[in-house]
This record gives C-alpha cells, structure tokens and sequence, in this order.
C-alpha cells in the first residue's frame, strides 16, 4: 500500500512535468560549437552556457549546455553580444559572440573568491565577506550517496557540527555550530530558499535538490536574522530552472546496510551461567542459582553444541519446555544487511518567461531490524517555477510536498530500551520451541512481541509553498520584495498492541500481552511573512548596498491523543472496535516573531570592506515589557593584497576580517512566562475512575527575557600558488548572557522549582581553520585533477556567572568548564586483606555498605587524606573527586580528498574528534559487575580471579570454560574482582561515580565514505542519446579506531554513557546517474 | 508602466495587511488555564482537591524497617543505625511541593460563587491534606516550619526557623477539628468523606498522645491526655455512626480476604478504600514480601500469635526450638491468614515465589532471608488482570475499635465492655477467645515493653500488632511506644534442629535437607528422594556470613539469621531523621534537634 503511494508520487511529478508547455523562443541567430578542457582538450560535457544579459533585457535567462560530445546549439536573440561558460571546477569565461561558431577552452580552476556566496537576504562576492562565513562544495556533497543533506555536511565545514544520537532510519540529526551554546540549548536557524526550517526538514531534502549551502557562524553575518539566529545560520537554496532545452536527470542509488558497532557477547551457555552465578555468590544476595542439571545440560551444549538440543521437556514439570541457548541474540534481532535504495528525477529548463525546476524524489531505507519491519520510506515532490512578468516584475513560486513514514513493530516504539533487550539478552535464551511456536523465554518472548504485538507508523506530510513578488523599480538599483509562505504539516502517529501467542510447553500455548489502540495526530501550522528592499549603488570606487526589511512569523502545533483498551478484533485495531476505557487529551502550543531589519555595507576600491547590521526583534516567549529586544553588529573587512605596499607574489588573496555584534537567544519554552494549570488524570480511583484533576501552577519571574548572545570575530583569509592553495583561520569569542535558569538556590519549602531568571552567562572560545588545496597535472596526456580539504576546528565553554555562592557540585558554577567530569581516583586493586585494613575506609563506594571489599576491589585514593572515600557536596569541598575529564568534543576533523582522472573520480572522506572522554555506564560496559542479570559481554572477562579453581569446581566446568582460562587466577586483570552491584549505575556507590581507571577516550577517527565514479565516455552516451552518465560505488562509514569501537560506535556517546542506541550503518551504495 | 503600480500596489496593500497584525505576539496557551478563569465552580473546586488524593499502595504496605520484618537491601532506620551516618547522608523527606498545593488552593477557593457549606467542605478536604502532609513532618523530624501560605522567592518566610512540635500539631488538629465540623458524609468511592478525616484523627492523636506519654523528654507528658482524648472521642463517633462493621461473611478466611480482595467496594469494614482496577489503573503488586525479593518477615512476629485457645505461645514449652511445622500448630487462625504456612499451596509461582502451581509450597531459604514468607497482600494468582486489579482497604474499621481500646486503655477507663465492643469482635471473628480484663501477664510481652506495667495494654498492643500486620503501622506503633530497643531485634528465621532431612509442609516427610556449608550438593541423580517420590531440597547450612545458602545461629542448628545485628538504637537520637544538611546551608536559621 505503502509502495503504491509513492508510486502516484512519481506519477504526479511526471503529470506536473507533462502539463508544461515547452515553447520555442524566437530568436534570430544560431551559433554552435564546443567547449573543451584547456590542459587535455577533452570535450566538456553539460557546460552551462547563458546568453549575456539575457534575464535583465527579455526577463528570461537563454542558455543551453554542452552534450556528451562538449558541443552546443544556441538560438542567441538579437542585440546580445557574449555568452558565459561555466562548469563546475573551471574557471567560468564570457567570450562575445564572433561569427557562426564558436569553440571555447575552459580553465581549470576551483578559485571561488568571484562566485557569489548566498547571504542573508542576498548574495555577496566571496572576495567581498567581511564576517565568517563558509560554503558547501556541492559537487562534493552530491557525489556522495548519502541519504540526505546532513549526513554529507558532517566534517565539511569547521565548526559546523552535526551529531546523531542514533543509526535509526530517519534519526533526527542535531546541529550545532562553534560548539556548546547554551544551558538552555540553542541551535543554528535553518533556512531552506529563506524560510526557516528544522533539523528534521533536512532528512526530508534530497541532495540532488540543493543548489548552495552557506553556513553564517558569527554575529555579523547571522544577524540580519535576529532572534534565532544567536548560533549561527544554515542557508539552503534549492535549484531553479534554467537552460533552453529540458534538462532531465535521474539518480537511483541501492544501498545495504550492516550494524557498525554492536558490542560482542559469550555466547556458551556454561560460561555465561557459571559466570553469571559467580557474580551473585559473590554477594549477601545469593540470586543466582543454577541447578546442576542445568549446568550439566549447559556444559553438554557447550562441549557438544550439535548433539545437544537447546530445547528440551523441563524434566521436574513434563508440561513446560526448557530453554538452553547458545547465540548472540543481538545478531538474530539486528539484521546483516538490510536494503535501502533512492530515485530521483528532475527536469529544469525554461521557456520564454519561465524558468522551472520540478523534481520528485522517492527513499526507501531499512532498519536493522530483522525479523519484522522497520523502516523509514520518504517521498518529495519539489516546484520550483519563476515566471517574469516583465523586465520590472518578477513572480516565484517554490512549492514542496513531502510524505515520511516510519514502519516498526509497536514494541520497538521505545527504540533505546527495545535496543537494551536486544544487547541484553542471555545467550542462553532461546526463539523457537520445537513446535514452532514462540519460546517461552526472553528472546522469544521478544521476537513475539516484535512480529505479533502490533505495529506503529509514524507517518509525517508536509506541504509547504512560497510566493515571492519581486518588482524591480529602479532596476540593478532598487528592488522591492515581499514574500509569503505557508507551511501545513500533520504527523499521525498511530500504534497498537495485540496480543501475542507463546509457547509454555508441547500442549500450552498462551496468549500474551495486552490489545490498545493509540492515535495522536499532530498538526502544525507556519506561515512567514518578509518584505524588504534591497538597494545597490556602485560609483568610482564606491560600492555601496543595503537592506531594510520585516519579518514576521507565527507557529500553532495542536495535537490530539488518543487511546483505547480492550481491542474487539486484533486485525482490525480502531478506536471505534474496542472495549476498554478512552483516553482522549488535547495539548497546544505556539510562538511569533516579529522584526525589523536592516543592512548597511560599504566597499572602497575593493580593499576596505564595512558592514553593519541590526535587527529589532520581538518574540511571543517573553512577558508584553520585555518583549523586545534590539540587537546590532559590524565587520570590517580589509583585502591587504590589493595595497600597492602588499608586493607578495604568491599571495594572490590576504583579506584580514573582524566582526563584533549581539544576538537575542529565544529558545526557551514557549509560555514559560504564564502561570498556568493543567489537567490531568490523578492516578487513583475515585469512584472507579481517575478523577480530572488540576494543581498549583509553577512559578515564574518577572525578570525574564532574551538571553543576549555577544560573539567577536577575527578571521584571515590567504589565497597562495594562483590560488591553489587556500587557508580560512577564524578565531571567536560568544558570550552567552542571561541565560534562563533557576536563580538563587531557595530552600525546599518554597515547595516547587524556582522560577527561571536571566541569571546565567556563559563564555565559549574556540577557533577553525580549513585549508583546501586543488590542482591539476597533465599525466600520460590526460588531466589529472585532484583537491584535499582540511578542517580543523575546537571549542571550549566556561560558565562566567552563576548564582552559586557555596559552589554546590549539582549545579552549575562560576568557573565550570561544560561537559567536565567529576570522578574519583582509582589507585589499582586491592591485593592484599592486610592492604585493606591499612588502607581508607572504602565502604562509601559499596552499595549499601553490604559487599565485602576483598582482595581485587577497586582501590580509590584518598585524594584529601582523611582517612575516608567520600564523594564530597562543593567545589570547594570536593571530597575525593576531582575533574577527571571532559565529555564535550574537542578538535573535530574532517578530511577530504578527491580525485579525478579519464572519467574516473575517487572521493574519501574521514571525519572525526580528537579529544573526548567518556565515562560509560551500564550493563554494555559493567556487566554482572552491575547486576547480575545481564552481562556476558567478552570484553569483561578479563577480570580478577585472585585463585585457580578448585580441583572439585574445574571437574564441573565445560572444557571451553577452561580453555577461555575463566577457571584460572588473573590478577593482572583490566577489571576488578566480579561482585554484582559493586558498579551498580542506581546505588549511589562506585557504579554511579565515573573514575579515571575506567574513563575512556572517545576520540575517533571514521573513515566516513570512500566514493569511486566513471563518467561513460561521450561516444557511447552520444549514441544512447544521453548526455551524461556516471556510475559509482560508494562506501560510507567504512571504519572507525577508537578506544570504544567495540562497544560503542564512537558517535554514539552522545546517549548518556549507557551505550544501547540503534546501531550505526555500514552503508555500501551502488548507483547511477543519467542526464539527457 | 502599469503592471509596475500593480506590484508595488500589491506590496503596499501587504504592508497594510501586516500593521493591522498588532497582536501577533500575543499567543496564549489554550490546553491549560490561569488562576483568574479557575475557582468559579464546585466542580473546578473538586477538580483540585481531586489532585490532593495520595493513598497509600500495595507497594507502601511492607515493614522492612520495623521489628516485623528485616530486608536484604537497604532501609533507612537500619542505615541509621548499623552506620554513624550524619546530616549529610539525607536528602529525602524535606519535599514541600504537597504543601504549596494545597495552601494555593487555600488562597484562591473562596472566590467561587458556590454556597456556605460548599466552600466549608472544600477547605476542610484541603485542611485534612495538610493535616496529613504536616503529620509526616512531624513524625519524622520533631520539629519543622509552619507554613499557611504560598511562599513567594523573596519571602522572608523561606528562612524561618523551625516552630516548636506543639504550636505545629495545634495547628494540625485545628485544620482536622475544622475538617471533622464541615467535610460532608459521603464521598464517591476513593474520596474524603467526613468518617475518613476523623478515623486519620483519631489515628494521628493516638500518636501524638502517646508519643508524648512515653517520649518523656520533650516535657509534653502533661499534654498526652488531651490527644488520647481526640483519639477515644475521634473512634467512639465513627463507631456511633453506626455505617461500619467487623467483615465476616460467613468465611473462616474473611480476615485473610481484606488483603486479597480485587473488589471491597461496599465492603462494611472498609471506610477508605484505594481501588485498583487492572488496565485503568494498575495496582502494582509485584508480590509484597513473598519469596525473595529483599524483605522477609520474622520470628518476633510469628511469635507474637497466639495459641488458639487463647493461652500465650510463649507458655508453650521450649517454644524458642519448636520447628517451623510445630510454631504453626494451634496458633490463631490469623497467622494461617497471614503467613505460608506448612501445607500452604501456591497458584502463583513466579519470578519471586518459586515452586510448581497446584502443589504445596516448601518454604523457600536463601541467604538474608528468614524463610518466611507472608501471604498478606500476596495474589495467589498467576493471573495477571487479578494481580493488577488488588483493593487496598486504606482504612478499616478494625484500626477504629483498636484506636478506642488503647486510648481507654492509656486514659485508665478500659473496662470489658469496651473490649467486648473493639478487640473481642476482632476475636470474634476468626473464632479466638475472648480478651478478659483478668487476663495474665506474658513475660514476652512485658520484656518487649518493660515500661508498661499495665496487662491489658500489652494485649491490646498485641491485638493491634497481629490485626494489622503488614498493614503500615508497626514502625510508628513502635515509635510512638517509645520502644526503638525493638529495632534491634535480630531478624530470625524458622529453628532447625540440626542438619539432616525436615518437613516443611506438616506431612511429616522431609521435604528440604540441610548439609554442611563445604558440603557439595549431589547431582540431581544422586539426590536423595522422599516418600512421596520427590527429590528432597538441599541447602547448605553455616554460620553467618559463611559461603552457605542458609545461615543458622549456631552454624548447624538455631534458627536461621538474616542478620548477625541490626546495629545500635540511640535514643531519642534515632527517633528522628535530620533536615537534610544542604537545606541548613542554604536557610542557617535552621537547626538539628535530637542530637543530630
């Protein structure tokens, strides 16, 4: 059904197609000829030809492109003189038009400081940018096969920061920019053609849509964008049309993917029990008790697995089965390799006054799910039409529709915890009774639950439109502009829960689990409004332009829950065919923003470059007085190269930029400033039902508004050898001010959380750098061309201002680095009784004061010497803690390379951090050392064992239990001697205190995508009547190093140091291109 | 020229379009409601006080920190007492977010246009709350700040000192005698209703009355009289209205079917009652004290039943080494009620409880625990709708008519009439024999409270122990009894004579065999095999903290030990728990009482 929806997309994008009228201009000269490479003379194929003048004169821009064979046919009207050549990678050229043919060379080039860099409400020469700004090389990104527009951003631009806290399909990235902003949060605004947008609209934009990327990270450049813009901004512009001839273009791509990192298990079922056991002898609680049939069955399984069933008739109770497994569940659950595959088909061309773009793209990707579905499925239709009324009026309209859903089974609905079963179960679990029913043990329990509990989707519709009336009054002088968008989206999220049958024994199968029917819908309604007029003069060697504006925006997000119980039929689950008790909620929520903008820039002889902007924004978040805010900024910027006193000749480029400016933060709640009350079901029964109820509301400021965001810029840009070689360092300051947060600590019997107050300021500094590099070298008489991209980029935060007198460690304090550990010492393991007793009293750290601190206990040091460990209260007073490290990212990386040669063209890509710690927490890292129900993980066998095994107890042991040498001493051990809960995570003893022993550097490197492509040779497409084809292999996520790779994928951490995320994918992608 | 004008027209009339937009920055939540649009109804008033109601659960009833009880994990009284902990070691206990709700809704109901009474029986339900979360204050720190009002942040009032516990609990019983004059009389099922405010204030009187009579250094003896007075006077007015009875419906097991029931509605001994109803709203049972999940229950209280004849188990010979078989021989039918018992069967066998369902359950040993096993509150159902849907009799009339007899009892004006008319129909009705004004005294008893010399008060602290075992008071009876040395009572288990082969379920086959601690237990092959053809349990026996699965007072014989001590009870140190230290820090005005 699902399939067939996107298929009428396809249908609808090819009827859109279909329904324009391609009409011939009129013209009045034909020119033909062709284009080639200047090194190699190679033919050129799809260079973008465009007559000269053409959009300003007719309204209209006439072009062409270059076939497989580099030639063209242009009908060129009368009264135009030039046409412009350009292709990506060579220097663009206008040559004038010179008889009936023209055959024109291209420079190879990558030199980007005259192309035109998308600003705020405009562009701006490269050369001219005075604040920090950086571009996307598109070609890069759509070489790629990545699934979508972040995953390719990641590692391209320093200090463009974009993490997954998951591999799931259609996990939401987040993105930052130049690191930690706020206590509160606060991430970049994103503008898709000028229209803000959220991190999740990027999973639902194709790459092959996108035109240009620019990312604003200081005050000066993002400031024309106010209120939201305090962290910086990400500025997507989708394609126009253009060309005379339609230009079609399809992608399909077929990817399989595999898990990166799932940490790996015991799976012999003997060590797993014995070892299990002995985690539990080892306590006051002695749970964990295997008969000796048991493990005589277990030590058969493991000696001999294929001779042993692992199902058997329970021998004390002939009714039930009995489980005996011996296999890593998590490979049963989580697939080898799942499928995903992408389309894309695009046609974009002109007509007289019309210029179009429309594009339909389909998804489809796999989850690691194996045994039932899931999956996330994504379809995208895309207009983008420009029609010129005349040469002073200009109408555009960008519409979009987009439809996602993601299929899973319902109790996989809580991915993390789902994902913990999977990690978690024991080995000896098992899936399938003999019968071919569900076993009755954990891991068939689960597979039922997954196959036959119910199903959700999560289906997501957008519908977005923009309608732009541009008039040029005073063409190339001023322009008017206003713009309307309207965006509907709807989410139905809608699961159930059946119930599931399980096999006790040969004659007892059980119906299991609980029938509910679950229907949220959600809709969000969005509308944006921006008028402005830009104003451009250039006269001598003054260039002056400006920009003065308003925005206004408003957002309503309404939602309806639904539930029902007691499901009448489990193959028709609705609200309407159920039984049980409704439970039926409502919630809405809504912000605005309204702003006057402006723009002033200033450019003499090319060389001195002054920019101010300003902005002053209103936002619904904050009480009617302090609703406004107003917030200003400058750059300069300074080309040293063009003084006559700068005589260097392999400089070709040396600008020095400096911005300063303050931007207005809003991410707060959206009524965070209204006292107000909220029903809800008390969860007790009041004549056999829960009784509405309502309670005091919490209490709020009256000193709340915008935090203030200050940022300082210094930047260098060096162009070196023709400008080959370029290398962008930009240092910068942001200062958080009055950011929202409890102020003073009150006493408890204030009796509710203290209202938030601008009462925090925070300091990030950091710095970037990205050197590119590109050339091209006649080798064996062709022309090989390569380019390496390095970026580089750190930052650190500090809390400056935090009403904190006493420096209590539960809070934030003046001098806190964000994301700094506070952890004990560890001093080895004990290794003596003798050593115990002479040694500071260590029953703090242990769980209730009830598990004997033996011989291989960890050993903490007694840092402030008082005879005790204690986790102390205050910085001050810190007891044996001290800062051990640093959980924020530092020294992010990227490096690019790519080359192309006869066609051929390699692209590689490692990404990567290279300072990180983390402390893990959980069964994944600790195991039976945390409790002893799950654990098993091989990474945790080698732990102390002060003794050999008895000669009694080795008699017992399989020979696999043995030969893993588990019976035998191991005081050189990574782990300390086994006892549950010693590092139980809930108690507040040592498992809850990360230490520098077992703090781990989650600094890594991935190889992120390795991309090898050929472009068919023109002789052959030519007779395809093609213009272009490439195919391409692609890997991404190929490799990582990292102290975590075993356990975790190194991106992963980000999940609270517990380490059960939806794994990673390894991706392997085979594609194809093809343009005609 | 002219299209021109259209666009710029067109523009313009934009522009105009967005001045008129002048409140675009108003946005206001539309799901949620203000203070100025509430408080106009009856029903916006029952609305709030609906979010006051917090009964106790099934979860709540345990005792792991009285002498009824011990646990393998960790309680709070023990910690206390085994570790010499300090202010530092607490933060729990000093929540006020219960207090802020109530006193808003203090400070905003009266602006309904409702009637009188209405507006009375509103404020006498949200009185009663902080009745209730002003008790648990005082109860666990002595002495805390009075507060009758919503506290703003810069409220002088949040760094007040703590008021004295008399000016405090006047305050608490002016809120209950208001609550007690104007909540009306009935109530839906789970609500407050007039008998519900005055049964908790004859309970919290009681308290209070005798926490003064026998905590002698707070020099508040003098006023004990007048709380035991509220508590007799509380108790006679519930037992005059006539609405409750002692449950008995003809059952031996009425008593044991309070603890079990998935509906007590209309049930005459209940007066509040927490419902549960599975798949609305679960009750949470996870198997209370059954099997070996931390808390096990012990000898003291099983000892604490008596014979079926109504003589003291204490008078039987060597009752100190009777086995588990003979220690449930002609004991009062509660304690069948009450505990598994040899020859119990279990239909519910699970994570906790093991053992095949059907068949009479041997009782279960494991290290720390004392091999009992309650079946108070346990659902002998494997059902899970059954397990979800348990009833909580929250108060019960049996609590009322033991209320009346101890304070008659401690005013002196106990006579066999009022025991006929409170303890004898508890006897009544599980077929004891009636308490007598002439009864003797039981040296087990008068060594467990050494400071009361009067006989028949030690039986009604008796009958109160055994009626409401397991139901939550023990802890603060023995607070209130001043009688914390109790807390020290090592947690024992059943007496084994010796290693060797026992009977467990009263056939007199054996059923579990005991071996030494470096004993190996046999495969099952080897394992020797009873009359019934059933392959006997082993356990290892040793002293405590050996390698053993079961640790026996003497090694190989002895009752079994959870515990080798239950530390020391300082007095009236213990009696209390300190504001939590990070609170003094932040208000200095604050200070310890009690030595802590």
């Amino acid at each position: 059904m699902k399939k067939l929806r996107s298929l009428y997309g396809i249908c609808f994008a090819i009827a859109l197609l279909a329904s324009c009228s391609f009409s011939v201009f009129a013209q009045s000269q034909t020119l033909s000829g062709s284009v080639s490479d200047a090194v190699t003379s190679e033919p050129l194929a799809g260079v973008s030809i465009v007559v000269v003048g053409s959009e300003t004169e007719s309204g209209v821009v006439i072009g062409t492109q270059t076939d497989a064979m580099g030639r063209f046919n242009l009908d060129v009207p009368a009264g135009f003189t030039a046409l412009k050549f350009s292709y990506i990678g060579y220097i663009s050229k206008e040559q004038t038009i010179q008889g009936q043919t023209m055959n024109v060379v291209l420079e190879p080039d990558v030199l980007l400081l005259e192309e035109a860099v998308v600003v705020g409400f405009g562009t701006q020469k490269r050369a001219n940018l005075s604040g920090a700004v950086d571009e996307v090389d598109m070609e890069a990104l759509e070489l790629r096969s990545i699934s979508n527009v972040t995953q390719g951003l990641q590692g391209l631009i320093p200090n463009l920061n974009i993490d997954y806290t998951a591999g799931a399909p259609g996990t939401e990235p987040i993105i930052n920019i130049r690191g930690y902003t706020s206590i509160n949060g606060g991430s970049p605004l994103i503008l898709i053609d000028g229209i803000p947008a959220e991190a999740r609209d990027l999973n639902l934009l194709d790459a092959q849509d996108v035109s240009s990327i620019s990312v604003l990270k200081d005050a000066s450049s993002a400031a024309i964008y106010g209120a939201r813009a305090a962290f910086g901004v990400l500025l997507i512009e989708t394609k126009r049309g253009g060309g005379e001839q339609m230009n079609v273009n399809y992608t399909h791509r077929t990817s399989w993917d595999t898990p990166t990192v799932i940490p790996e298990k015991v799976t012999d079922p003997y060590v797993y029990m014995r070892w299990q056991e002995n985690s539990s002898d080892a306590t006051p609680w002695d749970y964990i008790n295997y008969s000796d049939d048991m493990y005589a069955w277990a030590r058969d399984r493991s000696d001999n697995p294929s001779s042993t069933d692992a199902v058997r008739v329970n021998p004390s109770n002939t009714s039930q089965w009995q489980y005996m497994g011996n296999r890593d569940w998590s490979e049963y659950f989580l697939s080898d390799y799942g499928m995903s595959s992408n389309n894309t088909l695009s046609l974009s061309g002109s007509t007289a006054n019309t210029n179009y773009y429309l594009s339909g793209s389909m998804d489809n990707q796999d989850g690691a799910l194996q045994i039932d579905d899931d999956n996330f499925e994504r379809l995208g239709i895309r207009s983008n039409v420009e029609y010129r009324l005349n040469q002073f009026f200009n109408i555009t309209n960008l519409t979009q529709m987009t439809q996602s859903s993601r299929n899973a089974p319902s109790y996989l609905s809580g991915e993390s915890s789902s994902m913990q079963s999977f990690y978690l179960l024991a080995p000896t679990s098992w899936h399938k009774n003999p019968d071919g029913t569900w076993a009755n043990s954990a891991a068939g329990q689960l597979a039922a639950q997954l196959t036959e509990g119910g199903d959700f989707v999560d289906e997501y519709n957008k519908f977005q439109t923009t309608f732009t009336l541009r008039s040029d009054i005073i063409p190339s002088l001023l322009s008017l502009n206003a713009d309307y968008t309207f965006r509907s989206e709807k989410r139905n999220y809608d699961w159930d829960y059946k119930k599931y049958r399980i096999g006790y024994g040969p004659n007892d199968v059980r119906e299991l689990g609980n029938t509910a029917v679950y229907r949220y819908r959600m809709d969000y309604d969005y509308q944006v409004l921006n008028l402005y007029a830009s104003l451009n003069k250039q006269f001598q060697n003054h260039q002056f332009s400006g920009i003065i504006g308003y925005n206004q925006e408003s957002y309503d997000f309404y939602r309806v829950n639904t539930s029902i119980t007691d499901v009448i039929s489990s193959s028709l689950p609705s609200i309407s065919l159920a039984l049980g008790s409704t439970n039926t909620s409502d919630s809405y929520t809504g912000w605005a923003v309204q702003g006057v903008f402006g723009r002033l820039n200033y450019i003499f002889k090319d060389k001195y470059i002054v920019e101010f902007n300003g902005r002053y924004d209103g936002s619904s978040r904050f009480p009617e007085n302090d609703r406004f805010g107003f917030f200003p900024s400058a750059s300069l910027g300074w080309r040293l190269d063009q003084e006559s006193f700068f005589n260097v000749d392999a400089i070709n480029v040396f600008k020095l930029r400096a911005s300063y400016g303050t931007l207005g933060n809003q991410s707060v709640s959206d009524f965070g400033y209204i006292p107000s009350m909220s029903t809800y079901n008390n969860g007790y029964l009041v004549d056999n039902n829960r009784p509405l109820s309502i309670s005091a509301p919490g209490m709020v400021s009256s000193n709340y508004t915008w935090e203030e965001v200050t940022s300082q810029n210094i930047g260098l840009d060096i162009e070196l050898l023709e400008s080959k070689l370029q290398f962008n360092l930009d240092l910068y300051t942001r200062d958080t001010e009055g950011m929202l947060t409890l102020g003073k600590e009150l006493p408890s019997v204030l009796g509710t959380s203290e209202p938030n107050e601008n009462a925090a300021d925070l300091r990030t500094k950091g710095w970037e750098v990205a050197v590119n590099y590109r050339d091209n070298v006649n080798f064996l008489n062709d022309r090989l061309s390569f380019g390496a991209r390095l970026t580089l980029a750190d930052a650190q935060s500090e809390i400056t201002s935090f009403d904190n007198p006493n420096q209590n460690l539960n809070q934030y304090y003046v001098g806190a680095q964000i994301g700094e550990i506070w952890g004990l010492t560890v001093d080895g393991f004990f290794e003596s009784e003798e050593e115990i007793t002479n040694s500071p009293d260590q029953s703090s750290m242990v769980p209730w004061g009830a598990i004997p601190t033996t011989v291989g206990s960890i050993k903490f040091a007694d840092i402030n010497g008082d005879g005790v460990i204690t986790k102390g209260t205050t910085v001050a007073d810190p007891g044996d803690m001290k800062v051990i490290g640093n959980s924020e990212a530092r020294y992010r990386f990227g490096i690019n390379l790519d080359f192309n040669y006869k066609g051929f063209d390699v692209q590689t890509f490692f990404q990567g951090i290279g300072k990180r710690d983390y402390y893990p927490f959980h069964y994944v890292f600790w195991g039976f050392h945390q409790q002893p129900y799950n654990g098993g993980f091989t990474h945790l066998l080698d732990y102390y064992r002060a003794a050999d095994d008895s000669p009694e107890a080795m008699s017992q042991h399989s020979q696999k239990y043995i030969d893993m040498g588990l019976a035998n001493a191991n005081t050189d051990s990574r782990y300390p001697v086994l006892q549950a809960w010693n590092m139980d995570v809930n108690t507040y003893g040592a498992g809850s205190t990360p230490n520098d022993k077992y703090l781990l550097d989650a600094s890594y490197l991935r190889w992120k995508n390795l991309t090898i492509g050929y472009r068919l040779p023109g002789e052959i497409i030519q007779s395809l009547g093609l213009s272009q084809v490439r195919v391409y292999l692609s890997g991404e996520n190929l490799m990582e190093w990292s102290e975590i790779s075993d356990i975790v994928d190194p991106e992963a951490v980000t999940n609270n140091g517990r380490g059960y995320v939806y794994p990673f994918q390894r991706r392997y992608s085979l594609g194809i291109n093809v343009q005609f | 020229m002219k299209s021109l004008y259209k666009a710029n027209i067109l523009v313009l009339v934009a522009l105009l379009i967005m001045q008129c937009d002048d409140s675009l920055l108003n946005v206001e939540p539309k799901t949620e409601i203000g203070r100025e649009n509430f408080f106009n109804s009856a029903e916006d008033l029952q609305m709030y006080v609906n979010s006051m109601i917090d009964w106790p659960n099934v979860m709540d009833l345990n005792h792991e920190q009285s002498d009824d009880a011990t646990t393998s994990g960790s309680s709070e009284l023990r910690n206390v007492m085994v570790f010499d902990l300090t202010a530092q070691d607490f933060n729990g206990g000093w929540s006020w977010s219960k207090l802020r709700n109530i006193n808003y809704f203090l400070e905003n109901f009266e602006k309904a246009d409702v009637p009188q009474e209405t507006l009375d029986h509103f404020e006498g339900v949200a009185r009663f709350h902080r009745a209730r979360f002003y008790m648990d204050k005082i109860q666990r720190f002595g002495n805390v700040p009075w507060y009758d009002k919503v506290l703003g942040t810069d409220d002088q009032d949040l760094y007040k000192a703590v008021d004295s516990r008399e000016f405090v609990v006047d305050k608490i019983f002016e809120d209950l005698t208001f609550a007690a004059e104007h909540v009306r009389e009935t109530a839906s099922t789970g609500a407050v209703k007039n008998d519900v405010v005055r049964t908790y204030m004859a309970r919290y009187a009681l308290f209070e009355g005798t926490f003064r009579k026998y905590h002698s250094y707070l020099n508040l003896t003098s006023t004990a009289d007048t709380y035991l007075q509220i508590a007799r006077d509380q108790a006679k007015h519930v037992m005059d209205t006539g609405r409750y009875d002692i449950f008995t419906s003809g059952s031996a097991d009425a008593y044991g079917a309070l603890f079990t029931s998935t509906d007590l509605q209309g049930n005459p001994e209940v007066i509040l009652l927490n419902r549960s109803i599975s798949g609305n709203r679960n009750s949470g049972w996870w198997g209370a004290g059954f099997g070996q999940y931390e808390q096990s229950h012990t000898k003291a209280m099983v000892q604490s039943y008596l014979m079926s004849d109504g003589s003291f188990y204490s008078a039987q010979p060597n009752y100190d080494t009777h086995s588990f078989v003979e220690e449930f021989t002609n004991r009062d039918p509660r304690l069948f009620q009450s505990f598994a018992y040899p020859g119990w069967i279990i239909n519910n066998s699970g994570t906790y409880a093991q053992g095949e369902n059907g068949t009479e359950y041997i009782q279960e040993f494991n290290r720390n625990f004392t091999g009992y096993h309650t079946i108070k509150w346990f659902v002998n159902s494997a059902e899970a709708t059954t397990q979800e849907s348990l009833d909580v009799p929250v108060l019960r009339y049996a609590e009322v008519l033991l209320i009346y007899a101890e304070a008659m009892a401690e005013l002196g004006s106990i006579s066999q009439g009022v025991l006929d008319a409170t303890v004898n129909k508890l006897r009544d009705r599980v077929g004891m024999p009636h308490l007598t004004m002439g009864t003797a005294a039981d040296p087990m008893l008068q060594a467990r409270y050494p400071n009361v010399a009067n006989v028949v008060l030690l039986e009604i602290r008796r009958e109160r122990r055994v009626e409401l075992f397991n139901e939550d008071h023990r802890y603060e009876d023995v607070l209130r009894y001043g009688a914390g040395q109790l807390f020290e009572t090592l947690p024992k288990g059943p007496y084994f004579s010796g290693l060797g082969n026992h009977d467990v379920t009263g056939d007199g086959i054996p059923d579990i065999k005991l071996i030494g601690e470096t004993e190996t237990i046999p495969i099952s092959d080897n394992r020797e095999v009873n009359a019934l053809g059933k392959q006997l349990i082993y356990y290892r026996a040793g002293p405590y903290g050996s390698m053993a699965s079961v640790f026996l007072e003497n090694g190989t014989s002895g009752a079994v030990l959870a515990r080798d001590s239950n530390g020391t009870f300082e007095a009236p140190k213990d009696y209390y728990r300190p504001i939590p230290f990070t609170e003094i820090q932040l208000n200095t005005n604050l200070t310890q009482s009690f030595g802590w």
